[in-house]
């Protein structure tokens, strides 16, 4: 005990570096702090103008086109008020394309989360062999084109010569429409970004694990729990805060899916009854094959105001999860 | 495209025709003509490599970059760059050639801002000069202008390129004459005719053709039926087919640019009832009708058609231009194939293995056609790329080169000039047993009525399709799904 107090004392009487100025300059000029006031601007700058070129200009434009009817080749417009919005709410194919996005959400999201976990808590086990190895091929799906992806799996779900429906056919099972019939269509859309990322969010939730410190699975395999038991209270709640993060970001993307569907069904609208129409895809249909591009705005800005719901509904379970680590 | 690429591709082209102008220095006229390089938007064959390569000879110093996508995707590209162009007014970015096919002629006729009015363009002489060069292409004058050339294509051919201010935006490449390809040896398995005389004179109508179709499932084995085999590729082309067989489709000329639109009609409308899904019967079992909107008599003629044709059974469920389709065209999956002249080429390349087996009949119903496109000059295109276009255009669409390709490709020409010449009328393939396809398809061609193409016509199809395809998967009854797909109409032309 004696030592350490020494050791303290000592350090706190370390000499004085040479190098440190013996008085803080009264003008901060020379080092790097006074850029800060003067110049700081400028290395801002070209986030600024890029983003308020590509970002913000882009984002006002069809804020202000979602109260218009605009016709981008006459560049005629007609202010209409919320008309675009009454329009949107009373539209079946915005109500099938929110149906869609989010049944594929919930199909992807869930099992995928289990599945990384899973994935990790292989990957942290102390024995493995080969370890990044198996970080670095779990991780390939992610890099590889989501068309070249989409297109593999349109022909694993083939309706005639699938090789899905090869196997079921052998077991003596009825083909499976994958494009046609709703729900196996959002399953194979499902697999397909389930597939791309599970990999990705396996490592963050094995970077999490390695985080949890290894004295509380010692402790926990001392008072007698088994693996299982290890992994239901000790594993777990500390991956807590990583699972809201990965559910967030999941959301944000499940929002977003548009290469998956369209190139399953082959055309924008999304298929004969809309089954694969995403509201990404809605709002391309819309905007660019229809031509109506005050409508697709106001898609896009209902999108948002989506986002933002969810976003807030994740900030307050964020702030609940949190609140009950205390 | 980068900077750093785009010179390369620009340094590429100068060396081209550097090496071209030491070859030709006979022809004053292409040692002095300055590199150009013209980028073409396109979609499917319409522009083809062997014509290209002749016309590299002519003209070295043309640079010709095709940029190939889907049809519907590159219409949406023309729409973008054209929305750029009339924002801001920039010249200069591609296309300098963009390929416009007629389900989307009716839009671009409403946009005629978007194109250059071929009008004030004239061939060059340097392009006339080039020319005399090579024996085999015809020589084209210098000085023509689109009114000049006008008389040497079909004339209701020739108004699908013409905008609704009476801008001439394109000139049209081709004529997609709709006949019957049948393969011969499928035919005589199944106890049918083969001789294409006799074969035509089974199906005058849509309802025999129907009839033949049955007759033809009857004699497959159930092995083969479980195979997935049919007598059609598709019955959904019966639609597109009947539909053009018709004086209009949805839309009337009323002397208006934009015309009316005729997709419903006030009359008797079925009554839908909610619990069969299908038109609702009186206690007597009698259909129940009230005054109400309908499809128009055309698109109801069709639709009926093609359920019929689908109730039947006789087409397969492979849809057109996927990989099955491929495959099953060799298999011999279908016996017939509803083929616009431009698609002989397509089997020929995915099919090679069954040449000879094919034969042409004419269509049920009379003369079809389907497809065709136009080449357009983009308002944006910088104007010495607009006059190598020019002289593109005029080389690559008069009627001696239009016929090469028709004898290479198979693409039917538009230019009536040259529908009496024997070499057209007495051409035999013998990829499909050596039928006169250039009479054949020349007669449907001359029974053909204009239609008058709207702003909407490839929407409108989509829709209409979609809802087809709702009852072939029975989704939904006939009836439920022609309700739904008056909705999509309405909803599709109004803003």
């Amino acid at each position: 005990m004696a030592n350490v107090v020494a050791n303290r004392d000592r350090r706190r009487k370390a000499p004085v570096s040479p190098w440190k100025p013996k008085k803080k300059p009264s003008k901060p000029d020379g080092t790097i702090r006074s850029l800060n006031g003067k110049w700081g601007y400028l290395f801002v700058a070209p986030f600024v103008v890029m983003f308020l070129i590509f970002g913000l200009a882009p984002v006002a434009f069809s804020t202000k086109l979602a109260f218009y009817t605009y016709d981008p080749l006459s560049l005629k417009q007609t202010f209409v008020g919320l008309g675009n919005f009454v329009k949107l709410l009373h539209d079946d194919r915005f109500w099938i394309a929110l149906g869609n996005t989010f049944e594929i959400w919930a199909l992807s999201t869930f099992p995928q989360m289990i599945m990384a976990i899973g994935f990790a808590a292989i990957l942290r086990n102390r024995f493995l062999r080969g370890k990044t190895f198996w970080r670095t091929i779990l991780l390939v799906p992610n890099i590889t084109s989501v068309i070249a992806v989409a297109i593999i799996f349109g022909q694993l779900f083939g309706r005639d010569f699938g090789l899905i429906n090869d196997v079921i056919g052998f077991f003596g099972g009825k083909h499976i429409d994958f494009v046609e019939n709703s729900f196996a269509s959002h399953v194979a859309v499902a697999t397909m970004i389930t597939w791309r990322w599970v990999g990705y969010n396996s490592l963050i939730f094995l970077a999490s694990m390695l985080a949890i410190p290894d004295d509380l699975y010692e402790s926990a395999s001392l008072d007698g729990a088994g693996a299982w038991k290890q992994f239901r209270y000790v594993t777990l709640p500390g991956l807590k805060n990583t699972i809201t993060f990965v559910l967030i970001v999941g959301t944000i993307g499940g929002l977003q899916v548009f290469a998956e569907p369209l190139t399953l069904a082959g055309t924008t609208d999304g298929g004969d009854t809309h089954q694969l129409s995403t509201l990404t895809m809605f709002l391309y249909d819309q905007t660019f094959v229809n031509g109506k591009w005050g409508y697709g705005a106001a898609i896009g800005i209902m999108i948002t105001i989506i986002v933002l719901i969810i976003s807030l509904i994740n900030f307050f379970v964020t702030r609940l999860v949190a609140s009950e680590d205390k | 495209m980068s900077k750093k690429t785009l010179n390369r591709v620009l340094a590429a082209g100068a060396l081209a025709a550097t090496v071209g102008a030491g070859l030709t220095v006979a022809t004053p006229a292409t040692a002095t003509a300055s590199p150009v390089t013209l980028t073409i938007w396109t979609f499917g064959d319409v522009i083809e490599p062997a014509m290209l390569r002749a016309y590299k000879v002519i003209h070295p110093e043309v640079t010709i970059v095709l940029k190939k996508a889907d049809l519907d995707p590159s219409m949406t590209n023309l729409t973008t760059a054209c929305s750029a162009w009339v924002s801001s007014h920039r010249v200069g970015n591609p296309p300098d050639i963009a390929a416009v096919e007629v389900s989307y002629s009716g839009y671009w006729r409403a946009y005629p801002q978007c194109f250059t009015d071929l009008r004030t363009l004239n061939t060059s002489s340097a392009n006339a000069n080039a020319q005399s060069a090579v024996a085999s292409s015809s020589n084209i004058a210098a000085g023509l202008s689109a009114t000049d050339i006008k008389n040497n294509y079909l004339a209701w051919r020739w108004e699908q390129g013409v905008g609704y201010n009476d801008n001439v935006i394109g000139i049209p490449t081709d004529v997609g004459g709709l006949e019957v390809a049948y393969r011969t040896d499928l035919f005589k398995k199944a106890g049918l005719p083969t001789d294409r005389n006799k074969v035509s004179a089974l199906w005058p109508t849509w309802d025999k053709f129907i009839a033949v179709g049955k007759q033809y499932m009857a004699k497959l084995t159930p092995a083969q039926k479980k195979s997935g085999m049919g007598f059609i590729d598709n019955v959904g082309t019966i639609y597109a087919a009947s539909m053009n067989q018709g004086t209009y489709k949805y839309y009337q000329n009323n002397g208006t640019d934009a015309g009316k639109l005729v997709y419903k009609v006030q009359g008797k409308a079925p009554v839908y009832d909610p619990k069969t899904k299908k038109q609702k019967v009186d206690a007597k079992g009698k259909p129940v009708f009230t005054n109400g909107w309908v499809l128009n008599p055309n698109i109801t003629k069709a639709w009926d058609y093609t359920i019929a044709a689908n109730d039947a059974g006789i087409g397969t469920r492979i849809g057109q231009y996927t990989s099955d389709w491929n495959v099953g065209m060799t298999k011999g999956t279908f016996a017939t194939i509803l083929a616009p002249a431009w698609m002989m080429d397509y089997i020929k390349g995915q099919a090679p293995t069954t040449s000879g087996k094919w034969d042409i009949a004419s269509l049920p119903g009379g003369g079809g056609n389907q497809g065709g496109t136009q080449l357009t000059i983009p308002a944006w295109s910088a104007a010495p790329n607009k006059q190598a276009a020019w002289d593109f255009i005029n080389w690559y669409l008069a009627p001696q080169q239009q016929l090469t390709v028709f004898k290479t490709y198979g693409l039917f020409p538009s230019t009536k000039s040259i529908y009496s010449d024997p070499s057209l009328a007495n051409f035999k393939d013998p990829f499909f047993n050596n039928a006169p396809v250039g009479s054949i398809y020349l007669t449907g061609i001359q029974k053909l009525q204009p239609i008058f193409e709207g702003k909407l016509e490839r929407a409108i199809d989509t829709a209409i399709g979609a809802g087809l395809g709702r009852v072939a998967s029975k989704k939904m009854t006939s009836l439920q799904s022609q309700i739904q797909v008056l909705s999509d109409l309405d909803k599709i032309t109004t803003n």
